[in-house]
Parts: structure tokens; sequence; C-alpha cells
């Protein structure tokens, strides 16, 4: 069975995340890159299939240099080979751009499934997935969160509000990976010192034969407004706090 | 007849025939030779078998160091001298037995070659002298057999089952048996002797000569016949034991000495780090011959005295963990193994084709259970007191790192902490651009804005990140510039220290923050650090030092204990209440600071002090060490509520500390035990800012919210 995992490096949760002057995006000075949680989610799941039935994983990424440490972090988990995509024409691509690149990459080698991410946390767009599954002409699950592949089918749990979704498709399909399908495993050292050698094939657009033309574009990137200080009410007594809140909602916040 | 001739007997001319009334030597000396061999052969065979399994290490360097170290831990007990009960009595045949044997080798000697002092005053002495030693090792040997056989000290067995074996009854039985069938000899020969005119010198071997007061009546004849009797079973016994050493745990006579002179010479809890992660094929130890021969040798040093065991936080919270366990569990393990092996390796010399046979079990998950391989604190408990200065922790480390490093398996919670240390530089994961948030309005500079301080301020993790943690670094560093000490802080620039990856098992990850650190560090030319927490004091003062950072390091309680031994410092408010200190493992057993923090709390007006049970060397961990800060403790009692309860039970009301992840552990404690309304935890800088009085109202010395 070939899988192959698409993943997208994106900043740590934590990072501290300042949109440059301009508004044309953020500033990466200090952010530490990290493998898209939802992705990581695709990678475990790929390699226990591999595990149980055999063939190879192969990482697809669309990035800038950077984003090879990614790769890496995927092929030190236990995945075969990579396949990084990166032209600068490619820097901030929209959606449909990114999905049409890992299609020209995927329609090239065997893929039985093909995982993403159900979303990536720093755009939050959700939809390469989808794209990239219309594009290849194969079915897709999305937000699946249990997954079982026998008989050349493919069963995935999808939970929605209040009950769950149990889905069969046939192969190859597009899977995108929620929040508790797995627990991502820890790279061991000889999977990481392994990583190192293994073939990772670097491509631009036109190796892929694509259009760079965006369909959506970000326009202006705002930080979000500081939020103001909080304020204890002060006084000793419950009443004499109460008739200090409700002044300070009256006069300064104005909401009654 | 004695070579040594015949002995008149009479006043004057004190002595006796040695070897009187038991001829035969040549049949002595022919079972003699054969407990040699016997025993030869078992330590020839002991030592292929410990050259069989292991790496190369060599613990023969610095032989002045080591020689000090057989000294006084072998010829004068020292190590075994610390606990009363036992240490008296190994004390009492240890010294009894080395008396003896010089003894016997005074009366061998008289025997073949004659000594011509044997007799009179010097005899007189001999024979009290041998009287005395001799009744020692009685007195020593009752002793141990009251312990193992009626008090039943659970630190001999584990978990409530003793573990008393044939061997230990039949050495404990044999020694007895060799002194009480000696005295019995004596005994018979003073009553013949008694018949003889003019003898007088019978309280000089006064056990024998009482003995022999009961023997009224016999006459000379059956006398003889007993003596007889005696004096063989007595050489059998014995010859029969010195056989069955190698055999034994009597084995220890050799293994335990060999084992001070081979003992570590790097500082307390050093791990040797890993060399070279590119071109190494395994990490850590995931079978026997992934340990170096000598901590294989250890278990051998090993008599399962259990003084790892009484003192061990994981097992007395009933943690599966025993240190003993584990060594004799290798060790058990390694005597399956080495048979195997060294035949293998026999037959390779002999020119036949013979593979090593493959391990039949997981030595880490079926020999060690990773329940107690994770039970460990890292507290050092077990090796500060083993008699024998077995090494348990960096063994424990090894086989965590093979369970980290080669098969990434290991708790969830474990590799949360780890993926935040590796993405945020600290166990939380809190943005790695928070760290020096603490310090915004206190004026303090970062070396990127004034590398011309005497000392480094590294703030650690907790004191950084954690809220309580940072009102400690707070209460320091306002100290510090009160003072007027010159201080920086690394602020964004620092990183986490890397000691709960290290003693995680994860040496790469600890490498790489490390080096991380020593680079900004050495970057800066820094040449004195200071830090407030234990763990990060103990890795950059000792385990940096692998990685060419070479740093004079200092814990905070040091510093100030020198301010105000200084006068740089003056306390002045009085403190109220009755305060206890918790040794932090990684200042006490780890750095021997046990008094500075003492100090500075002496200095403290209107303080008041009380010891908890457990303290200084023998203080109880809280729990936190090992990287077991950051894993669930979901078997057995919480090691930090225990600790509590021994604050509880000396009814002090705040339990003082030196250590952030002691601070965190106590005060859960007190939660867990619902004593908040009248308990606190504070770190000794706290209690220093809040009696220096600079403030009216402190946030140091405040409650924690």
């Amino acid at each position: 069975m070939n899988i192959v995992v698409c993943v997208k490096q994106v900043p740590d949760t934590e990072a501290l995340i300042k949109v440059k002057a301009d508004g044309s995006g953020i500033d990466e000075g200090g952010i530490k890159w990290v493998m898209n949680p939802y992705d990581e989610f695709g990678v475990e799941e790929a390699l226990k299939l591999k595990e149980k039935n055999g063939g190879d994983v192969t990482i697809v990424s669309v990035g800038p240099a950077r984003a090879l440490e990614t790769i890496r972090t995927a092929l030190a988990m236990g995945a075969e080979k990579g396949i990084h995509i990166n032209d600068p024409a490619l820097e901030g691509a929209d959606a449909y751009t990114t999905a049409s690149a890992l299609a020209a990459a995927i329609k090239e080698i065997p893929h039985d499934i093909v995982f993403c991410g159900m979303r990536a946390i720093d755009d939050d767009a959700g939809q390469v997935g989808s794209i990239l599954a219309e594009l290849l002409g194969i079915p897709q699950v999305t937000v699946v969160t249990k997954l079982e592949v026998a008989d050349g089918k493919a069963t995935a749990v999808k939970a929605i509000e209040g009950a769950q979704l149990v889905i069969e498709t046939s192969l190859p399909c597009v899977i995108t990976a929620a929040k508790g399908l797995n627990e991502p495993r820890y790279a061991s050292l000889p999977g990481i010192m392994k990583a190192k050698k293994k073939p990772v094939d670097v491509k631009d657009a036109a190796a892929l034969g694509i259009s760079v033309a965006a369909k959506a574009k970000i326009v202006k990137m705002m930080p979000p407004p500081e939020r103001a200080p909080g304020k204890i009410v002060g006084g000793e007594e419950a009443a004499e706090k109460a008739a200090q809140l409700v002044k300070l909602l009256r006069e300064e916040a104005k909401v009654i | 007849m004695a070579h040594g001739g015949e002995h008149v007997l009479k006043v004057g001319n004190e002595g006796r025939e040695v070897f009187w009334n038991a001829p035969y030597e040549g049949i002595l000396f022919f079972f003699t030779a054969i407990a040699l061999v016997i025993f030869a052969y078992g330590i020839y065979r002991r030592w292929q078998m410990w050259k069989a399994i292991g790496l190369p290490e060599n613990r023969t360097d610095n032989a002045g160091e080591r020689f000090k170290a057989l000294i006084m831990n072998g010829l004068f007990q020292v190590k075994t001298f610390r606990e009363a009960y036992p240490g008296i009595f190994h004390g009492l045949i240890f010294f009894g037995f080395l008396v003896l044997i010089f003894g016997a080798a005074i009366d061998a000697t008289q025997f073949h070659i004659g000594l011509p002092f044997f007799h009179g005053g010097f005899y007189l002495w001999f024979s009290l002298i041998m009287e005395i030693f001799g009744l020692a090792v009685l007195i020593g040997i009752v002793m141990a057999i009251m312990r193992r056989y009626i008090f039943k000290p659970d630190f001999l067995g584990y978990k409530g089952v003793p573990d008393n074996r044939p061997d230990d009854a039949i050495v404990l039985v044999g020694i007895g048996a060799i002194i009480v069938t000696g005295f019995i000899i004596e005994a018979l020969r003073l009553h013949v002797n008694i018949n003889v005119d003019g003898f007088t010198w019978g309280d000089w071997s006064f056990v024998g000569y009482a003995l022999s007061k009961t023997l009224a009546g016999v006459s000379y004849d059956t006398t003889r016949i007993l003596h007889k009797i005696t004096w063989w079973v007595h050489s059998f016994i014995t010859l029969g034991l010195i056989a069955y050493l190698p055999f034994s745990r009597l084995l220890h006579i050799f293994t335990t000495p060999a084992n001070y002179y081979m003992k570590n010479l790097e500082p307390t809890g050093t791990l040797k780090p890993i060399a070279d992660f590119e071109n190494a094929e395994s990490f850590g130890a995931g079978q026997l011959e992934d340990f170096t021969w000598k901590q294989i040798f250890d278990s051998e040093a090993c008599t399962r005295c259990g003084r790892c065991q009484d003192g061990c936080p994981a097992y007395i919270s009933g943690k599966p963990l025993s240190p003993k366990k584990v060594i004799q569990d290798i060790k058990t393990y390694w005597l399956e193994r080495a048979p195997s092996v060294l035949a293998a390796g026999k037959k390779t010399k002999e020119g036949e084709e013979a593979a090593i046979p493959e391990p039949d079990k997981a030595m880490v998950g079926e020999v060690i259970d990773l329940h107690e391989l994770w039970a460990c604190t890292n507290c050092m408990y077990c090796m500060e007191h083993c008699p024998a200065l077995i090494e348990h922790v960096p063994k424990i480390v090894q086989m965590r790192q093979y369970k980290v490093l080669m098969e990434a398996d290991f708790s969830p919670e474990l590799q949360l902490t780890y993926r935040n240390m590796e993405n945020n530089s600290n166990p939380w994961g809190i943005g790695a651009h928070m760290r020096g948030d603490w310090a915004k309005d206190l004026g303090i500079k970062t070396l990127a804005e004034d590398p011309d301080v005497e000392y480094l301020f590294y703030v650690g993790c907790s004191g950084s990140f954690d809220d309580r943690g940072k009102k400690v670094s707070v209460a320091f560093a306002k100290i510090l510039k009160e003072a007027g000490v010159s201080f920086g802080i690394l602020g964004e620039e620092e990183g986490c220290c890397g000691d709960s990856a290290m003693r995680g098992g994860n040496e790469y990850l600890y490498q790489t923050l490390a080096q991380m650190n020593i680079e900004t560090m050495n970057g800066y030319g820094v040449k004195k650090v200071v830090c407030t927490c234990p763990h990060g004091y103990n890795a950059l003062k000792k385990d940096y030092r692998h990685f060419g950072g070479n740093f004079e390091v200092f814990h905070h309680t040091e510093i100030l204990a020198d301010l105000i031994a200084k006068g740089k410092i003056k306390l002045t408010k009085p403190v109220e209440g009755l305060f206890t200190y918790h040794d932090s493992c990684f200042l006490g057993r780890y750095n021997d600071i046990y008094n500075q923090p003492r100090q500075v709390l002496g200095a403290v007006p209107g303080m008041r002090m009380v010891e908890m049970k457990s303290n200084r060397a023998k203080s109880f961990c809280c729990g936190a060490g090992g990287a077991r800060m950051w894993m669930e403790e979901d078997i057995g009692e919480r090691i930090n509520d225990m600790r509590t309860d021994q604050a509880i039970d000396v009814k002090a009301d705040t339990i003082a500390v030196g250590c952030p992840f002691c601070l965190t552990m106590m005060s859960d404690g007190i939660k867990d035990r619902e004593k908040e309304e009248n308990m606190k935890a504070f770190d000794i800088a706290e209690i220093v800012w809040q009696s220096m009085a600079v403030e009216k109202e402190t946030d140091a010395g405040t409650p924690p919210e």
C-alpha cells in the first residue's frame, strides 16, 4: 500500500506572531517552525497503515527551504521519501495553487491513500485536502477521527454534532485527519539519524507544469486589537462592590 | 608431633601446644588443598564470567584516590558504619575475623617453624585478644541472625516478603559454628590443662574457661576424644566455607572491596554523555551487553543489605521500584546469560563457529519492569547510602535512554514535555519569547544589553515561566540588587537546562539544549553563574563541562549565605512561625549543600526551626526529580504528600525549600492534605527578602494564590 501525506510547516502555536508593518504577512524573525499538528495525525496514520500492510509512505510539502526540516521530521517518524515543492512563486500561494502543486506531484507517484491535515493552524483555511481530491479525481472523507482500511476500501469515522458518521469509500481516496485519529509517535534517534539520508526530491512549479496564478489573494494582515487590562472592583463589603460595579458599567463601559 | 616442640606447662611458661591432640596433619593438608582448589576454581570461573559480558571502561586510573576509598570503606568500614545496627554487627564480624585470621596465622607459624615468643606474657595477651575477637564475631553473628530471622526488617525483603535464601543461613550458621566449635575446643583443652599442676591462666581465655567448668567430671580420655572430634568438625566447617565462598554471598569479601577501588571518581550524579550520535548504532542500555563490565560487576558487590530500598522514595510510596531489586534482577539475568556467552566464546577460540546466543528476553521491559524504570526520581538516596558504592542511577538512566532514543516508547506526558522543550525550550511549551517577562519591570539588564557583569543569573524554566517560580526569581533578583551584586540575565536568549531530558533518557534533546546554552554563555564570556534551581545548578556545574561549558556555578542559597556572612544584606524583620527546611536532592546529596540553606534561615530574626524525620543526606525526595515532575504518578501514594506529612508531623507551619520543583511539590502536598489554612511553602530567597524589610508589602512573602 502506497501512501502519500501532505504536510505544511507552520509557526509553533506558542510563537509570538508579529504582523509586518506593511500588512503583507508576518514577520518570520524568531519564529519556531513546526509541522502542522493535524498533518502529524496524517503521518502517524500513514505509518500505522504501512506497518500493517507494507508499502511506502511519501511526504509532500509545499514551502520554502525551511520546510525541508518538516519533511525530515516526518521522515524521522518513519516515512520513506519526500517531495519538496520549493518555488519562490508559490510563496503565500492560495489553497487552490497549493493543491494543484500537490496534485501534480502526487499524480506522478502511486497512491492508494492521500492524507492531509483537516486544516493548517496558521491560515485555518481547511481547503487544500478537498481541492486536492477534486484535482486528483478521487473520493474524499474529511475531518476523520478513525480509519480502517481493508479489502480495497476505507471506512472512516467522522464526528458531527451529536453523532458519528461512518463513511465507506473506495481507494484511492483523500483523508483529512482530525484530532483523535491517533497519538503521533515521538521519533526515535536512529529514525532521526536515518532521516538525514533519506531521499527528498525538490521540484519547482515549472517541473510540475502548474500555473502559479492565484485565485485568491491576501489583501492585508492586521494584528488583533490589544485587549485593555481587566479591572478588579474594590470595596470592603459586597454591597459596596456592587455599587462600584454598577457605577463602572454605567460610566466607563457605558453598557447599562 | 608438633614442630613447635613439646611445651612444658608450668607457671612462668604459659602457653600451649598448638594442634595438640590433632594429629594426621597430612589429612588436614589434603582437605585444605581440595578446599583451596575448589575456591580457586570458583574465583577463576567468576573471573571468566566477569569478563564475558560488558563494554570496556577504565576504572583503574588515579590509583591514589582509589586506594584511599578502598582503605576507608574496606578497612575502616566507613560506609558500613553509617547505619548503627548493621554497621556494628558487620564491624564485629569483620574486625573479629580479621584478628582471628591473623591469630590463626600466628598459630600456624608457631606450629611449623616455632615462635620464640609464643609463651609467657605474649601468649596470655594473645589468648585474651583472640578470646575477645572470637566473642565479637559470635555477638555479630547473633545480631545478624536476630535481624534477619526475628526482626525481619522490610529492607531485607521486598514488599513485605522476606528474601532469605539458603545461602544466607549457611553463611551465618557456618561462621557461627566456626566460632562456637573454636570455643568448645578451647574449653576441652583447658579442661585437660586444669589437671596440670600450676595451671592458673584460665581467665585469659575467659569464654573457653567458663565453658570448661561445665565439663566437671568428664574424664581425660573422653575429653581427648571429644576434643579430637570437635577439632575436625571445626576444621571441616572452616574448609567447607573456604570452598563455598566463591559460590556464596561471602564472595562480597572480594567483590565489595574491589568495587571500592573501582569507584566512580566523577562528581556525584554525573552521567557519562553519549559521545557520537551520528555513528553509534544503538543508544542506552537495552541489553546486558550495552552496560560496561563495571556496571554489571556492581551487582556482584551487592549483598542485598537493602539500605538503598530503605530510603527509596519510589519504593516507600508503593511503586514497584526497589534499587536493590534492580541490581539483583540484573545479577540474576547475568548469571543466566554469562555461562552461555562464555561457552560460545570458548568454542570460537577453539576454531569452531559459535554465535553468541541471542538474549531470550528483553532486559528493559522483562528483566526490569517499565514501571520500575520510570518510577525513579534520581534522588540519589540509593547511591549515597550503598555501602558497596553501587551505581544504580546511571543504569536506570541508560535503560531509559534505550526506551526513549531507540524505541521512542515512553509516556505521552513525557513526549509532550520533550516536544515543548524542543519547540519552546521549556517543559510547559510556553512561548520562548516570554522567558524574560518576569524581569520586565525590575530594571534587570540582559547580557545583550550589558555583558560586563560578575554573575549570570541563570533563571531556568520554573523561574521564568511558573507563576510560583517567578516570585522566587523576583525575590532573589531584588536581593541581589539591594546587596549591590553585579548580575545580568539572558532573557529570551536563555534556554532550558535540559536536566529533565537527560534524566528522562532523552540525551539527544538534552545535548541540543545544553549546547545552545553553552554557546550563548560562552559568547558573552560568562564566568560565574548563579541558579535558583538545583537542577540547572547541577547540570551547568557538572554536566555542561562535557561540552565546553566551564563555569563557576553557585546555587542561590550559597550566594545568600555569603551575602549575609559578609553583612551585605541585613535581615531585620522577624518572621513568625515554625519552619522546617526540605533538602532538595540535587542540592544535598548531589552537591553536599546542607548547611548554607540552614545558615541563611538561621540568620533570620526570630526564626524557629525544626528538622523533619528525614533530613540532610537522608532527606526524602519531593518526587519531582528524574523527569518525574512531568509524569503522572498513578501507582501507590504520592511522594510529595508523604513528604508533606513529615512536615505536618513536626508541626511546622512553613516548609522552606531551595528548589522550584520542591516548591511546587510541597505546595501541592499542602493542598492535598488540606493544610492551606495554616501551612505554606516558601523558597529561602522569598523568606530572606521578606526579612530584609525593604518593601512594606512585598510580593514575596504573601501566600501563593
